[in-house]
């Protein structure tokens, strides 16, 4: 069965599940009527350069290809059907060699123009490479929908960015990531545009000793809606995840955060924790957790999960006014400070230099 | 005994293999005096009604409550597959084995008087409790009250009696925290619903000493839906304690409860739950408590048996200044699924809650946290805490949280916590390098996590379980 044909046979996704409770797939459907799949969709740009704006070294390259050979595991069946659908025309492949090694951070741009569009983003990253990505998915489409699947290889060292950061608009966005055997993995989302964005993020830790980083700076403001699930599922022995969601939350806006932490019968020796984290701004402001753990594994180094919403703390705020902070500074400090604890665990310094430098309007927005 | 009765009923050595050292696993000889037809229609609801005399106006809500039942479907999420087992047809949903509720053990037929004294409940009424209610299938066979506490107006009835004596009270307040369309399960309980406890504690009346309410299954595929609704008046305050077991049959029984707590302005309760039920009961309950200004609600939940629970107490803090408080423990063992878990929704500003939940499992069993908290926009200043431990005792077991916090005000400060983990290798050794055998050792460390529950239990109550789980530690490797 095709993606379009297995698409049109699935019911619409009931509020029951978790995955839908927040964000109704009506909602974020680009039309609004489930039972459609668009055709005129049409495809974003995208190029690879250095993060300087350079030429990529060799052994890294973009090539156009068929997503439908992309076999996914673990994904939802309605997006990642719907996205296959769709995407049939706008699918690429960045492929990268073993033992690929660069010392600047590689910088994706995906552009949306001014159309609704889709793509099929598979990273087939060989064994032993050792790099940084950035992906940033700008423009001013109305619909924008993004679909990450593959494999990262054995032994590689990995930060990977994706920023979402179009004008307005609704992002969905899929990420299908298998962890290869002993990969260092570190992927990071940073939230900061769109009206709405649903996002449906699994990494499979399916190889011995793979070790994955999950972490997320959400910056919601005005009215826009922010919808994250993470879900790492620990099938092989000796895996090591962590999940750590930061979300900043002002105006009338709202952020939600689900996670689902899983691990098998068999998976022994994983150590997988998850916690999100919440920053309530405004009186309008709303946010929503659900951290999931099952585990069905008794021999387990350790697997919790943790969520906090609070205000700014009025301790902190009295701290850096006694040192002379007026209030607004105090408050967009520790407001940054908080964004900046995920920020700067995604990757290098030079990373964290571009990534606080790119998102200073967005947390002055907040502020405001 | 009938021949099917015979046929059904597991042999000792069944017994044991499927529930260990299940210790209320005898069943009587079934004197029934009323037992209607497994099944269940409108005419069985209108026939319930009718025999209790109830007032016409119960009558149709009961009716009302089995149509909204029928159309319902069943949940969409939990343990589908074991709910989807469940045959409605094949269940008793009213069984008489009493002629009343007695007021002095003597006058209770004599085998349910010994089934009653086997669990020791008389015993208990003499030394610790403020009153008591017997219920043995579908109705109270003994009812007891301290005399001082009825010359302080204090009313704790059995519900069937509490309707005939105070309907007024009753109407006013049933079905007012859940309603019968909430759940399948609140529509099934109020349309066929016998039984349970009927307390009204007037303004700033202490009851001291705990009341204490017994539910007893006896026959085989049998439905018990008891009905509680406990109000404590302004600045009252009550300690309700329940326990609950069940023969052992091949077949399933159903137990399906509601029940509704009011804390008035400034009241107090705290209902305990020790669930020890056999393992072929479902136990799919509701319970909320409404929480109005500066009052408290304590559930205090422990679940050991069944075969599926699905409960989740709940507290609506609807006043300023309410506090709500869940402990709970669960044990899952083998073919069991405790599904477990709390509620709470904070709507006024200033209220506080605690969730605190531990559970095991062991044997292939499986145990899950399911839990809810909001925080209204109007509220502010709400103060959240939950943490949930679970510890997992062998390779077939399973550990699942689900928790889920929706906070729409942003003075609010919400916590949650969990870990899953199996009992450490560094304790286990203590113990053992100070002569304790591994499953003493492994016992001690079980009733050690269990101990934040087991403190808040009266002392006879913490003493059963720290010895139930003794025994269901034996033959455990940590």
């Amino acid at each position: 069965m095709d993606a379009a044909s297995q698409y049109l046979s699935l019911d619409e996704p009931h509020r029951a599940n978790h995955l839908w409770r927040y964000s109704p797939w009506r909602k974020v459907h680009p039309t609004g009527k489930v039972g459609e799949i668009p055709t005129s969709l049409a495809s974003p740009t995208l190029t690879l350069t250095s993060l300087s704006g350079g030429v990529v070294l060799a052994g890294i390259s973009l090539e156009k290809s068929s997503g439908a050979n992309q076999v996914l595991h673990h994904a939802d069946a309605v997006t990642e059907s719907f996205l296959k659908a769709i995407t049939t025309d706008s699918a690429f492949t960045l492929r990268v060699e073993n033992n690929f090694i660069a010392s600047e951070p590689i910088f994706l741009d995906i552009d949306t123009g001014d159309s609704p569009c889709a793509v099929h983003l598979t990273l087939d990253v060989g064994r032993h490479c050792e790099f940084e990505l950035i992906t940033q998915i700008d423009g001013a489409a109305p619909w924008t929908g993004l679909l990450r699947s593959g494999r990262i290889g054995e032994g590689t060292i990995l930060n990977d960015v994706v920023i979402g950061h179009t004008d307005a608009g609704t992002f969905l966005r899929v990420d299908n990531i298998s962890i290869g055997r002993d990969a260092q993995v570190k992927t990071g989302t940073v939230s900061s545009g769109s009206e709405r964005t649903k996002a449906d993020l699994r990494y499979r830790m399916g190889e011995i000793g793979g070790h994955l980083r999950v972490l997320g700076s959400i910056l919601s403001s005005d009215k826009m809606h922010l919808d994250h699930h993470i879900e790492i599922h620990h099938d092989a022995p000796e895996t090591f995840s962590r999940l750590e969601w930061h979300s900043a939350c002002g105006g009338k806006s709202r952020t939600v955060g689900t996670g689902m932490l899983r691990i098998v019968d068999g998976a022994h020796g994983a150590d997988a924790s998850q916690l999100f984290q919440n920053l309530l701004l405004s009186k309008g402001a709303k946010a929503d957790s659900i951290p999931e753990l099952e585990v069905s594994e008794h021999n387990v180094v350790g697997c919790g999960h943790g969520t906090a919403s609070g205000p700014v703390d009025e301790d902190q705020m009295f701290y850096l006014e006694s040192r002379g902070f007026d209030t607004d500074q105090a408050r967009d400090t520790l407001v940054a400070a908080f964004l900046n604890s995920t920020l700067i665990a995604m990757g290098s310094e030079t990373m964290h230099e571009w990534l606080t430098n790119h998102l200073q309007e967005e947390l002055a927005d907040l502020s405001s | 005994m009938t021949e099917q009765e015979a046929s059904t009923m597991m042999s000792p050595e069944e017994v044991s293999t499927v529930v260990g050292d299940y210790k209320a696993g005898w069943h009587d000889p079934e004197n029934s005096t009323i037992r209607f037809d497994n099944g269940l229609s409108e005419q069985v609801v209108r026939d319930i009604s009718a025999l209790k005399d109830e007032p016409e106006w119960m009558t149709e809500f009961r009716v009302k409550a089995y149509r909204h039942y029928e159309k319902r479907p069943m949940p969409t999420w939990g343990n589908m597959s074991l709910l989807e087992q469940i045959d409605f047809d094949n269940i008793c949903y009213f069984l008489r084995s009493g002629e009343g509720t007695e007021t002095n053990w003597d006058d209770v037929p004599e085998d349910i008087r010994n089934t009653f004294q086997k669990l020791g409940i008389p015993e208990a009424e003499q030394k610790w409790l403020s009153g008591v209610t017997a219920q043995y299938e579908s109705e109270a066979v003994y009812h007891s009250i301290r005399e001082d506490l009825v010359k302080q107006g204090v009313i704790f009835l059995d519900m069937d009696s509490g309707l005939r004596e105070y309907p007024e009270l009753v109407k006013k307040w049933f079905c007012s925290v859940i309603p019968y369309s909430d759940n399948k399960f609140s529509a099934l309980n109020t349309a066929v619903w016998s039984g349970g406890s009927f307390i009204y504690v007037p303004k700033g009346v202490h009851v001291e000493m705990p009341v204490q309410a017994y539910f007893r299954i006896n026959a085989k595929n049998m439905g018990q839906f008891e009905r509680t609704l406990i109000i404590a008046d302004e600045g009252s305050s009550i300690h309700y304690v329940e326990g609950c077991t069940a023969p052992t049959y091949s077949s399933d029984s159903l137990h399906s409860a509601v029940v509704e707590l009011i804390a008035l302005p400034g009241a107090y309760i705290r209902y305990s739950t020790v669930q020890n039920w056999s393992a072929n009961v479902y136990n799919l309950v509701t319970k909320r408590g409404i929480a109005h200004e500066n009052a408290t609600i304590e559930w205090v939940d422990g679940n050991l048996g069944s075969k599926l629970t699905m409960k989740y107490p709940s507290v609506i803090l609807k006043g300023e200044g309410a506090h709500a408080e869940v402990i709970s423990v669960a044990y899952s063992g083998k073919g069991q699924h405790q599904d477990t878990g709390a509620k709470i929704h904070h709507l006024a500003s200033n209220t506080t809650s605690k969730i605190l939940s531990k559970s095991i499992s062991k044997d292939g069993g499986r145990g899950s946290y399911r839990g809810l908290v909001t925080v209204s926009a109007k509220a502010e200043n709400c103060k959240v805490n939950v943490v949930c431990d679970a510890l997992i005792l062998d390779e077939e077991s399973r550990s699942d949280t689900y928790p889920t916090m929706e906070v729409a005000n942003s003075t609010a400060r919400c916590e949650h916590e969990a870990s899953v983990s199996k009992v450490s290798d560094e304790q286990l050794f203590y113990l053992m390098s100070r002569g304790h055998a591994e499953n003493e050792a492994l016992a001690m460390i079980v009733n050690g996590f269990f101990e934040p529950f087991t403190r808040e239990l009266p002392m006879e109550y913490a003493v059963e379980l720290n010895h139930l789980m003794a025994l269901e530690m034996e033959g455990s490797i940590g």
